[in-house]
């Protein structure tokens, strides 16, 4: 990319593998549901917004590739686990508990939803016209989510217990999202990521906490402030090597296979 | 020998969406083409970023354009910019889609995010009432926000107990 100036390359790269990662193991997350949803709905819903988070992490690839040379198969299967970027939340198995995986897309969800509308206001071209398409469909991901947070969090007084239960358990993973990248600061200055974090943080929480309110469930954790986990420097939980292992069993048979 | 552009779109409008029964032209995928000598060069925009039909869509392009008289080459560009919406369906496909059992929304496309996420007010994806494409009757409430395709959602007439599918408004 030549309108690419040399210092925001890999600062952006890093920016755009850690939106792709967190896209790609929470697809592969979801799509353990495909065949095992609670209703058949879900299946679908679950199998389909996979199939969209997955898309949309080939699509952020490529954008890096585009950049540094690299092909979408080799950034999203070919790294060793310390380079990835992903937050710890996306890692966790959710033991096929449903709860645990509707507050789990929900925080998730949320936060795709504002890092996508920043890059929609990039000034880099092809990374905001992505991020506009990007946009329309994470709407759909944030509306259905809510909508299962509401239902399940007013509907019985089980349905209550389990998700309360399943945020306190995965919910305080969920600020580690916002750690920061290495040399962010370049990429707002030069307006390829505008805004800020803090007030993206801001959003964040406003939005959750509404949600949260509607559905009759609270935070224990403290939601304040960014959790420094590490997952953003490569400091990842036990469970993405061998989940990426699974992963990578058939590109590594042959990685210059066509699809 | 010059490329009849007509004859371009005639082809065009033969190709069907591998996924619903119009063709790609009424479905508002297709941006642009440009002639320049024995070379054509469309440019297509996607429904959903990374849907799997386009390396189909692509092929069913080249091949058939290519078929024509005078063409040496054919090459088909997906770009998100401008982006793709419900809106640039035409009546006909619209007509063609209602047919088969599935509908457009006739709203705006709500490609603008409206302040911060907080603002997005759930359970409103099957809030507004959309006529049953068999009888016409609005008693319809949305079964699943998902469906056969990452572009629709499947819905029930009450009235006259038929399923129907819906486009996502995107």
């Amino acid at each position: 990319m030549p309108d690419l100036p040399e210092h925001l390359r890999k600062p952006l790269v890093n920016l755009l593998l850690a939106a792709a990662d967190d896209k790609l193991f929470l697809g592969h997350r979801n799509s353990e549901w495909t065949g095992l949803g609670p209703i058949l709905e879900e299946d679908i819903a679950f199998s389909s917004l996979a199939q969209d988070d997955m898309a949309h992490a080939a699509a952020l690839y490529e954008l890096a590739g585009s950049i540094d040379g690299r092909s979408a198969d080799e950034l999203a299967f070919g790294r060793t686990p310390e380079q990835y970027r992903c937050a710890a939340i996306v890692e966790v198995p959710d033991e096929f508990d449903w709860a645990t995986a509707i507050v789990r897309r929900f925080f998730c969800n949320h936060f795709d939803l504002l890092r996508l509308t920043r890059f929609s206001q990039s000034a880099w071209k092809p990374l905001s016209d992505l991020a506009r398409r990007l946009v329309a469909e994470q709407q759909v991901h944030v509306q259905h989510v809510d909508d299962w947070m509401v239902r399940l969090g007013t509907g019985t007084p089980e349905s209550h217990r389990r998700m309360q239960g399943a945020i306190d358990a995965i919910g305080p993973l969920a600020t580690e999202l916002f750690e920061p990248l290495d040399e962010l600061k370049s990429l707002v200055d030069a307006g390829l990521y505008p805004g800020s974090d803090f007030t993206m943080y801001d959003q964040w929480t406003g939005a959750v906490q509404h949600v949260l309110g509607q559905s009759h469930l609270t935070v224990q954790f403290d939601i304040g402030s960014p959790d420094d986990r590490g997952g953003r420097r490569g400091v990842h939980t036990q469970y993405l090597a061998p989940m990426l292992e699974e992963m990578c069993e058939v590109y590594r048979l042959e990685p210059r296979a066509a699809w | 020998m010059m490329i009849n552009r007509q004859a371009i779109f005639d082809v065009l409008r033969s190709i069907p969406d591998p996924e619903m029964p119009i063709s790609i032209v009424d479905l508002g995928l297709i941006e642009s083409v440009d002639v320049s000598g024995s070379a054509i060069n469309v440019v297509a925009l996607p429904t959903f970023v990374g849907c799997p039909a386009l390396e189909m869509i692509s092929r069913d392009i080249e091949m058939r354009l290519g078929r024509l008289p005078g063409v040496a080459s054919v090459n088909v560009r997906w770009v998100n910019d401008p982006p793709w919406s419900v809106q640039r369906i035409t009546d006909a496909g619209r007509a063609a889609l209602r047919e088969h059992g599935v509908t457009v929304p006739e709203t705006g496309s709500r490609l603008e995010v409206h302040g911060a996420a907080g603002a997005t007010v759930p359970l409103t994806v099957g809030a507004a009432a959309v006529p049953c494409p068999f009888c016409g009757s609005t008693k319809t409430h949305l079964d699943s926000p998902f469906g056969p395709t990452r572009c629709r959602m499947i819905y029930y007439c009450d009235a006259c107990r038929n399923s129907f599918e819906h486009l996502k408004n995107v």
